[in-house]
């Protein structure tokens, strides 16, 4: 992707999105216990701890579960892959898997974050969302 | 409660109204005697259960609306439940509606805003997802988890409220439309439109104004999901767990003690893990106990004798409520075609919403005992 044409973040909160191309998902990691969560929270789940900073999560994970949707609302054209994918940092992050044929995808194959074009704004900029390839593909 | 299915010539208030005039005659009260309601509904928009009371001139009672998702109808009920153990009334109506046809079609969606929405998640494709990652941890067939499907539609075909009234095969479920692999149509609740309503009374006011046929609400329980500090398991439900002990501590029983449950079914999966959070079944065990017919109406378990979500239909605000009308009929013995042999103890189980992090939004469990 040419820094030119990349899209700013579909969520800005959730993920970064950098001039280059490159971009991270964001969330939370408790300084007080080291809990991570998705997305961004005030306060930890574990420790009540309200010192929280802002983390760029790792881009390579494990493939946890998913389905083939093959009904969903109008802004999503069917069929499209979605999964759930477990990163190291003790997070799970739901989204959709691209880069691979939808009868081979398997629970527990690597998968690695991909940013990749995600519609338009309402004034009709370009923006940049995110799915998961398998680490193979790339 | 209402026949479930498609009410094109009525709305949500209308339904209400139906439900709450079943309730007074069932109890035989004179509706005067009402203190108080709780009305639970998830898309039928600002004072519903205000029009509900309106159509019936009952307006002027205190009342609250009340929203959790799918387990609204059960939260409402519940809210009943404390309004009387504070002492604060002594008769109480609990309705749940909703005229679902009109609002919506299709696979239901977490809200907008939230991210796992942004992405394309849909409920159907959530609990799919879990069935994907059962399969793979248990070695659930998908000829086993047909037969959940199957038994709700067989029991649904013998309730005359139910949403639909036909058998089903399991080639049926097979060959069904796909909506989320590995769920097919038959796999799903389907949209409803429907009303329950239930009476609570204290035990002052059941010895003075009561007919003698109420059953004993033991327990009325409900937690909402933790966000999870390291991702947990999706096979099992902590959440179903965390509401169903505090309901068996409540009611001074343990799941060993419960003869028959209804339990949420949005999902053929959804059965699974919900019988076996409940503890009902040990985890694992429930797709080979279904083949073998335990959770029949017949069987050592009964599971969803009404036919459930799947079969009778999920009117979400009405579901909670509609589930204690069937386990206070099933206890009374006035389930006709679909009567269990002598229930003492019967559970309910509700649970709904999603929003991204944590288990489930809204957990239900009421335990009526006769």
């Amino acid at each position: 992707m040419s820094a030119s044409a990349v899209g700013v973040s579909f969520r800005p909160g959730e993920l970064e999105v950098r001039p280059d191309g490159t971009g991270n998902q964001l969330g939370s990691r408790c300084r007080a216990c080291g809990a991570h969560f998705f997305p961004v929270r005030e306060a930890c789940s574990g420790c009540l701890s309200g010192d929280l900073e802002t983390v760029r999560f790792s881009t390579a994970g494990t493939l946890y579960t998913f389905s083939i949707v093959r009904q969903s609302t109008p802004a999503f054209e069917v069929p499209y892959a979605l999964g759930y994918v477990d990163f190291p940092e003790g997070v799970r992050i739901m989204g959709q898997i691209s880069g691979i044929e939808l009868d081979e995808i398997k629970i527990g194959m690597p998968m690695v974050l991909s940013l990749e074009p995600w519609g338009e704004d309402d004034e009709g900029n370009p923006l940049t969302g995110y799915r998961f390839r398998p680490a193979e593909a790339n | 409660m209402t026949r479930f299915g498609k009410h094109p010539d009525s709305d949500a208030a209308d339904l209400g109204a139906e439900a709450l005039h079943g309730a007074v005659a069932d109890a035989g009260i004179d509706p005067r005697l009402i203190e108080a309601a709780y009305v639970g509904h998830v898309f039928q928009g600002m004072v519903t259960g205000q029009r509900v009371l309106a159509q019936v001139g009952l307006a002027g009672i205190p009342l609250a609306n009340v929203e959790n998702a799918c387990s609204s109808g059960a939260t409402a009920i519940r809210e009943a439940s404390l309004a009387i153990r504070a002492g604060e009334n002594d008769v109480v109506i609990a309705i749940g509606t909703e005229h679902l046809t009109s609002k919506f079609s299709g696979a239901l969606t977490p809200d907008p805003s939230d991210p796992e929405a942004a992405v394309g998640a849909t409920m159907p494709s959530v609990y799919a997802m879990r069935a994907r990652r059962y399969m793979e941890e248990y070695g659930m067939t998908r000829e086993q988890l047909a037969l959940i499907p199957v038994k709700n539609k067989s029991n649904a075909a013998r309730n005359p409220l139910a949403h639909f009234r036909k058998e089903i095969t399991v080639q049926d479920v097979l060959d069904s439309r796909p909506i989320a692999d590995p769920l097919r149509l038959h796999d799903c609740s389907p949209v409803t439109d429907g009303a329950a309503a239930v009476i609570l009374m204290s035990d002052k006011a059941a010895k003075r104004h009561g007919n003698g046929r109420a059953v004993k609400l033991a327990a009325s329980a409900l937690r909402t999901g933790t966000v999870d500090v390291e991702p947990a398991s999706m096979t099992f439900e902590p959440l179903t767990w965390a509401t169903a002990h505090d309901a068996y501590e409540r009611a001074g029983i343990g799941p060993e003690d419960v003869d028959f449950a209804e339990v949420h079914d949005c999902f053929s999966i959804a059965e699974v893990l919900r019988v076996e959070g409940l503890g009902l079944f040990k985890q694992g065990d429930y797709p080979a106990a279904v083949e073998r017919g335990d959770a029949n109406i017949e069987g050592r378990l009964p599971i969803n004798p009404s036919g459930g979500l799947i079969g009778k239909g999920h009117p979400l605000g009405g579901t909670g409520v509609a589930q204690v009308v069937e386990i206070v009929r099933q206890l009374r013995g006035e389930s006709g075609d679909r009567q269990i042999e002598g229930p003492r103890v019967g559970l309910a189980h509700c649970r709904g919403g999603k929003a991204v992090g944590i288990e489930g939004a809204a957990c239900t469990v009421q335990i009526l005992v006769r």
